[in-house]
This record gives C-alpha cells, structure tokens and sequence, in this order.
C-alpha cells in the first residue's frame, strides 16, 4: 500500500509543476503590460520602469541567455519563472492589483465559503442520490424505475444557473421564504474559528447565527447539488444492478434472507466502490461550478472572486485562485485514487 | 408436437436469417428504447426548428428594437397595450422573446457542435497514435524519424541558449544515428556513455565559439541529451508524455479553464468554440487510447501487422471502425455538456456578443429584471437550454444500450 501511495505521489508531481506553470503562461500571455495595469494608465515612464524592477518583469521569462553569454551562470537561471516558483514555496502569492490586499489573506477567508457551499451541496447530493439508486436498481424496469432514471438526467442536464435564478424567483421573491444570496444577514455575528459558519456557529452556540447561515446556504447548495445528484443516483443504480446479478445474491436470496437485508447488507455494500470514486470526482467539480452559483447567488466564495478577478484584469487573483482550484482538485482526485486502492486490493498491484 | 430429425434441417434453414449488418441491428434497438427515441425527438426538433428559423424566417438582431413593449407578459391575443403576439414574451428592448430563443438555438447549438468537433478530433487522434503506439513496435523509418525529432526538439533548447542555430541540426543528426545504429551495444551502459559524449562534444564544441559559461551549459545539456537518445525511446515513452500533458489540462476543472481562455482571448462565439473544444481534449484522447489499447492486442490487429501493412492503414482501416462505439456516445453525451458550457459563458457575458441572440446571453441580460417580476425573460431561454441538453443525454444513453448489449443494464 505504502508504495502504491509512493508511486502515486511522484506521478502527481509533474502534473502539479505543469499546472504552474501553465498559470505561470497565462499571466504572461495577456496582451498589455502588467506594470502599467497595476499603476493605471497615467503613470510615469520611471515609476512603470521602478515596478517592473520591483516585481522582476524586466527579468526574461525563463532563462536569460544574454546574462550567460557574458558568463554570469547566477544570472542564467534568475528569471521571472524560477522567482515565481520560488515565491510560491514560501506561499507568497502576491498582492491584488486594485485593493492591495495580499491573495493569500482573501483566500483564507474565502476558501472556507467555497467548501462549505460544496460541501453542504455534496451531502445533499448524497442523501436524495443514493436513495433514488437503489429504489430504481430495486425496482428495475417498472414505472418507478424510469421516472426516477429520466428524472435524474433532467439533474444531469440543468443548466444550473438557470435553476439557481428559478430558485431565487420563486422561494425569495415570490414566497419571500429565504433569503435571495450573501452567506449571511447584516446584524447577525459569527465568531471565526474554522470561517465554515455553519460549524462556527455549532461550536459557539451560536443558535441564531446557525439559523441565519443555513437559511442562507440551502438554496445555492440546492442548484450546486443537481448535477452531482443526478450522475449519484444513476451510478448507484448502474453498480446496484451490476451486483444484483451476482451468484452470492441469488444465494442470500436463496437461504430466505429478507429483501431489505439482501439489499442493503449484501448488495449495497458491494455496490459502494463506483460510488465511492464518483463522489470523490465529483467533488472536484463542484468546486469549478460554484463559479457559477457563487455569481448568482451573491457567495463571497472563491470561484465568484476568480470572476471577478477576470472581468477586473486582477491578475495575481486569477493566478492564485486558479492555482488553489487546480491544487485542491489534484489532490481530490489523488485521495479518491488511494481511497479506491484502499477498497479494492486489485488496483495495488495493477 | 413433432419431431424434427436431424436429417429434416438443410442448410438454408440457417440462411433464411436476413442478413443484418452491426448498425441496423443497432439502430433497431435504438428505435425499440422509449426514451432513445425521446431523446431523438428532442434533437430533431431543435436543431430542425433553428436551422429553418436560421435559413428562412429573418431576423436581424441589430434592428430589433421596441421600448413601447419592455418587458411585456407573454401575449397570445393582441391588446392595446401589446398589438402584436407574444408567446414568451418581451424583454428589456422590447424584442420578441420567441424569436430570439430560436434563433439563438442556431448560435448556442452552433458552438455545443463546433466545439466538440474541436475535442473529437484533436482528442481523437492524440488518443488513436498514443494507443497504438504504447504496446506496438515502430518500424525501423518511424524510429529515425522519431529520434531525429527528438533530438532537434532537445537540442533547440541548446541552440537557442548559444544563438547557434545549427546546433540543433547536430543534434537531430545524432538522433538519427542512435536510430540507425539501434543494434549498437543494446541496453548496456557503454551505449548511453558513447552517446552522451557525442552530445556534450556537440554542445561544448560549439558553445565555445560564445563563451566558456555557454560551452559548459550546452556540455551539461547535449550529454543529458544524447544519454537520453542512446535508450530505447519507444511508443510508450512519448505516449507517456502526451497523455501527461493532457493531464495537465484535465487538472484544471471543467469551466474555470474555459473562462480563463475566453477571459485571455476576448469574449465572442468563435472564442468560446475553441475554450470549450481546448478543454474537451483530454476526454475524448483519454477514451479513444483506452479504446485502442483494448484492441491493439487482437487477433485481427496481429493479423493486419503480420501481413505487413502499415501503421497509417492499421490505425484507420482496422482499429478505428472497432471502437467507434464508445466515441460516438461520448460525442452525442459531450454535445449536451458542451451546449451546456456554452450557455454559462454566454451567461457570464463572455459568449456571443450582443446584440446577437443566445440562450446563455439571454439568460444573463435578462436576470436582473428577475426581482421585478419578468419570470418569462429568464424561463423560456432556460428551458430551451434544458431541454436540449436533456435530448442529447437521453440520446447517448440510448445510443450506449444499442451500441454495446453487454453494457446495458
């Protein structure tokens, strides 16, 4: 297991050098000099030039041949994108462009946001999309079985901004029932220890808060979860029915045992393992689609300020969150990896 | 009932079967599943409404203004205060809701298809020569040609480093020469020793018409180099490559990657085609190698290569009409998630510029006036843009039971 793990991480690796790098591209594929977007348009030509000393833009992109021609190997090697890496060792993202606030303050407010709304969505997923599996795998072929399979591919096919405004319509403007967005009312205080509201609130007793933020979150992580809920229930269905066929069921049926029991001790538990490895993938895409819900629903999360951070030409935002979104995405997906190897001793030695 | 001899059943009771290639046996299990011809209905329909509407009832998207009749309720019969018929209403200029959301199916269904005509073959032909080539050895003109290639690819490095163009040539040469030389000392360590003296000899020799610091990077650089061209580079080493990379691209979650190269590249359709196609790649390489590489190794392929013709010939006449199947449900499934795509740009204000319909654009023009009341602006787009892509995914769900009878369920 250990040197499963082992392998695993040292064929990570390269992916996570090429992700930085290719934000590292980006930034500089932009047309338009980021020194004059950071000083605005009116700036002198000294101060243009001071900035781009400061921040090592006048440096070449990867290797300075010039430097080695004169025979300065130090210099050689001193380029914008040995600094940057340098720099993202030490966590140092840089500051944003317009307000001058380090990226790494705003990501450890906002990244806790963004997993919580994926989180809460997830969950959500899980509880109605299992359920709707395993009822359809149990009622294979029935009316049942194909409302619930065509329903579920209505989840897969929502455009989910669409329903996140539907939502917004008729449960805040219509029924007035919850609030239209923000992760919390103005008034309503939230002592800060983990910044996910919801366990905050638990930890400090905080009732009110703890109604305020759930009120808040329910219909965003409704419209995040649909998509995840559909592909859920159609897995757990696939996998249930897989396994319905197998030998020791028509044994345990065999020996008398109930319909429930052979469902769920002896079919259920076989039929997790695709499940399992769905959850784990889909967690990684709900982390790119809170883009979406974020905007709508007003969630100071981390995809919405990527968004923003687009639309304002604030490069070091971009960069840093794409590069937390990509980083946690990779490792989702590398946990849900050992996970599977974990539960199925095949893979290992594959 | 009676007995049947042995001696009673000819031959041609065998032969009366009909004969029935792959695809009419597919297609009639296509058109037996319920919701498959749903889905086919819901395809038919849409793209049959928009190409009509694009061809024959005109719109012109730039003149279409009205402000007397902003955002009107859906109107059936004609009143005072709305003389003409709206069924889906108006929106905020005033602009027949009906007509914009098919016309804007043309753009919206336009870019799903494009796009994923972008990932289909790119995707797809990453995917055909990485598996082919992971498991099955190059003939001896491939080898030359893959290790002459190699060797300008690493030696340009060199090249650039020193402003010496013709290093790279060198290190092509040397390329081909471990290429031809193949039999040369197999696998043993004096190989890799000749070799990466060449390279660094190359690279010292030359750079030392710069200066001493270039003569010794370009030393350290060919010697890395020509070691590296004294092994055995097979398929597998570059299929490794290739398929690395296209997990780089797949490290990146679905949208964000699209916004970002839309936000690079400025806002527009054709924009928005190639963000979207960029980012499908990896799916369709990554399905169409596992594909090829559980064919590679049958018996038909053996054959095919034992008769000795061709890679090209292999791959296009023998592999790829064998896994056709699973392709062609990733595309009727990648056309909905693309469609899908397509609108969220368009909602993000990053897809077709206004005034030109499409449903993502309408939907994000029109939100604002959610809280107003105007429901129709937002419903009607947003139902088109569902039930689009559900036609699409029934389709492939379809398509998936007809195609392959093991993996229905």
């Amino acid at each position: 297991m250990s040197r499963y793990i082992i392998r695993r991480i040292f064929s990570v690796i390269p992916t996570l050098i090429g992700v930085t790098f290719v934000i590292f591209m980006f930034q500089r594929l932009i047309p338009g000099d980021p020194a004059v977007a950071m000083l605005g348009e009116h700036a002198t030509e000294e101060s243009v030039e001071r900035l781009r000393e400061q921040f090592g833009l006048n440096r070449p992109l990867f290797l300075d041949r010039e430097a080695l021609a004169e025979g300065d190997i130090n210099g050689f090697f001193d380029s914008q994108y040995v600094r940057y890496m340098k720099r993202l060792l030490v966590l140092d993202m840089g500051e944003s462009i317009h307000r001058r606030i380090p990226v790494l303050e705003t990501l450890k407010i906002r990244f806790p946001a963004t997993i919580e709304l994926a989180f809460f969505a997830m969950f959500i997923a899980i509880i109605i999309g299992i359920p709707i599996g395993i009822i359809s795998a149990a009622n294979r072929n029935t009316p049942i079985d194909s409302i619930s399979m065509v329903g579920s591919l209505v989840g897969v096919s929502m455009p989910i901004f669409w329903l996140g405004l539907m939502e917004i319509m008729l449960f805040a403007v219509m029924l007035q029932w919850l609030p239209a967005g923000g992760r919390i009312s103005v008034g309503v205080e939230i002592e800060s220890i983990t910044n996910l509201y919801l366990v905050d609130s638990i930890l400090t007793a905080n009732w009110v808060g703890f109604k305020d933020a759930s009120q808040h979150i329910i219909l965003p992580a409704i419209a995040l979860a649909t998509i995840p809920m559909g592909i859920i229930a159609r897995m757990t269905r696939s996998s249930m029915l897989d396994v319905l066929q197998e030998d020791y069921i028509r044994t345990a049926k065999a020996k008398g045992l109930g319909h429930s029991l052979v469902l769920f001790r002896h079919a259920l538990k076989n039929a997790s393992l695709p499940v399992v490895t769905i959850v784990g993938l889909q967690m990684g895409t709900l982390l790119a689609g809170a883009v979406l819900t974020e905007t709508i629903f007003s969630w100071p999360g981390i995809g919405r300020w990527v968004y923003d951070g687009i639309l304002g030409r604030d490069y070091p935002i971009v960069q840093g969150g794409t590069l937390v979104i990509a980083f946690v995405f990779i490792g989702v997906n590398f946990f849900v990896d050992i996970m599977y190897a974990f539960l199925d001793p095949r893979i290992r030695y594959n | 009932m009676a007995e049947i001899t042995p001696e009673e059943i000819t031959v041609t009771d065998f032969a009366v079967r009909e004969h029935r290639s792959l695809w009419v046996d597919a297609w009639r299990r296509l058109i037996s599943s319920n919701t498959a011809r749903l889905g086919m209905f819901i395809v038919a329909f849409f793209l049959l409404s928009t190409t009509f509407a694009h061809f024959f009832w005109e719109y012109e998207p730039k003149k279409d203004l009205n402000y007397s009749l902003k955002l009107k309720p859906p109107t059936l019969i004609p009143n005072e205060e709305v003389p003409s018929v709206h069924p889906f209403g108006t929106d905020k200029l005033g602009r027949d809701i009906f007509r914009r959301v098919v016309h804007g199916g043309w753009n919206s269904l336009r870019v799903g298809i494009v796009a994923v005509s972008i990932s289909l073959f790119f995707g797809g032909l990453t995917g055909l020569f990485t598996g082919f080539y992971e498991n099955i050895d190059t003939t001896h003109i491939e080898k030359l040609f893959l290790f002459g290639l190699t060797g300008l690819v690493l030696g340009s490095l060199s090249a650039w480093i020193a402003a010496q163009p013709i290093q790279a040539i060198f290190f092509a040469i040397l390329g081909v020469i471990a290429a031809y030389f193949k039999d040369f000392q197999k696998g043993k360590a004096l190989r890799m020793v000749v070799f990466a003296i060449a390279g660094a000899l190359i690279g010292a020799i030359l750079g030392a018409f710069v200066s001493s610091a270039v003569a010794l990077i370009s030393l350290i650089w060919g010697a890395i180099t020509g070691a590296l061209l004294s092994r055995p580079l097979e398929g597998k080493f570059f299929s490794n490559v290739m398929m690395r990379l296209m997990d780089i691209i797949l490290s990146f979650p679905g949208y964000l990657l699209a916004i970002a190269i839309v936000a690079f590249l400025g806002p527009g359709l054709e924009k928005g085609m190639i963000a979207i196609g960029v980012v499908g790649i990896p799916v369709y390489a990554r399905l169409t190698r596992s594909a090829v590489l559980s064919v590679s190794q049958k018996e038909y392929i053996l054959a095919a290569q034992s008769v000795g013709e061709g890679h090209g010939r292999i791959i296009f006449r023998h592999i790829t009409p064998n896994i056709l199947s699973p392709i062609i449900v990733q595309t009727t499934m990648g056309l909905a998630g693309a469609i899908l795509s397509a609108a969220a740009l368009g909602f993000l204000g990053l897809g077709a510029i206004p005034p030109e319909p499409e449903w993502g654009s309408m939907l994000g023009d029109s939100y604002r006036y959610l809280t107003s009341g105007a429901w129709w602006a937002v419903l009607f787009p947003g139902l088109a843009i569902m039930f689009s892509v559900l036609g699409f995914n029934l389709l492939g769900d379809g398509l998936r039971d007809a195609l392959d009878p093991k993996l229905r369920t």
